[in-house]
């Protein structure tokens, strides 16, 4: 759950999402689930020429197992705390 | 459309949330005609006026989203990318074919456009798309919580105090976690 919450506390920020298609989607983070299923508004393609029919597209939402990485603004995470979360985290789950 | 089959409609069983009727699709730019779209929580499937259609299963469903741009020539329509190939009448010979299985190596991405005749409907279709693909997460998934069925593990930490501050320096550095 660490990192359903870590992603919700992003919410209203920009961000790129990388699927593992290779497709990179620039948009403002709205929502996201326990699955890290994302909705993003406002995006654009990285790459329209591959991909021109999502030029249209303001909001979408991409399913959580398709995404290789998001990236995200620096100054808006916090690593150190978020490496101690996960190794807190890996630690119970281990329980 | 050798990849269109006939199929009963989906109904209550199989969790139908939404049909849309009068409802084109548009497989990777090439229109198969006027159908019924059905969202329903088992799968998303379209079936035409002769009762042809497809299904998508919702793990194949890398993103789908809303086209709200009137310019465009197919009007406001639902935009589906699927993580699947989906054969079409190949108008190329069997030597370009073999070309083409070079491309196996690359994620096979089809897009899907459902454009409904009835605009006003698009919101409530993404929506319920939205839902059902909330239903079917990966099964595989590296941080399940299956740890708690290992009985080894929890033997393991009997009287063990775990200190999550690290008294050496790098202890846990070791730990490579695969994502």
């Amino acid at each position: 759950m660490l990192f359903y919450s870590f992603f919700k506390s992003l919410v209203g920020k920009d961000v790129v999402v990388e699927l593992k298609n290779d497709l990179s989607i620039c948009g403002t983070l709205h929502s996201v689930d326990q699955y890290l299923n994302i909705k993003l508004t406002d995006i654009s393609v990285t790459d329209p020429e591959k991909y021109p029919h999502m030029l249209s597209v303001k909001n979408c939402f991409i399913r959580g197992s398709v995404v290789r990485c998001v990236q995200l603004p620096a100054d808006e995470v916090d690593t150190q705390l978020l490496q101690d979360a996960a190794r807190k985290e890996a630690l119970q789950q281990k329980q | 459309m050798s990849f269109l089959k006939s199929f009963p409609p989906p109904g209550p069983a199989e969790g139908l949330l939404r049909q849309q009727p009068d409802t084109e699709a548009v497989l990777n730019g090439k229109g198969l005609g006027t159908g019924t779209l059905y969202i329903a929580e088992s799968r998303l499937s379209w079936l035409d006026g002769s009762g042809l259609g497809f299904s998508l299963e919702y793990p194949t469903i890398s993103l789908h989203a809303l086209s709200r741009d009137r310019s465009d020539c197919l009007g406001e329509h639902l935009y589906v990318m699927v993580n699947a190939k989906f054969e079409e009448e190949s108008k190329e010979s069997v030597a370009d074919e073999e070309e083409e299985d070079s491309d196996d190596d690359v994620e096979p991405i089809t897009e899907f456009r459902f454009v409904p005749s009835d605009k006003s409907a698009l919101e409530a279709m993404f929506t319920a798309m939205c839902e059902c693909q909330a239903l079917h997460p990966d099964p595989e998934d590296e941080d399940s919580d299956d740890y708690d069925g290992e009985e080894y593990d929890v033997e393991a930490h009997d009287g063990m105090e775990v200190d999550t501050t690290p008294t050496v320096a790098g202890q846990f550095e070791d730990a490579d976690v695969d994502h």
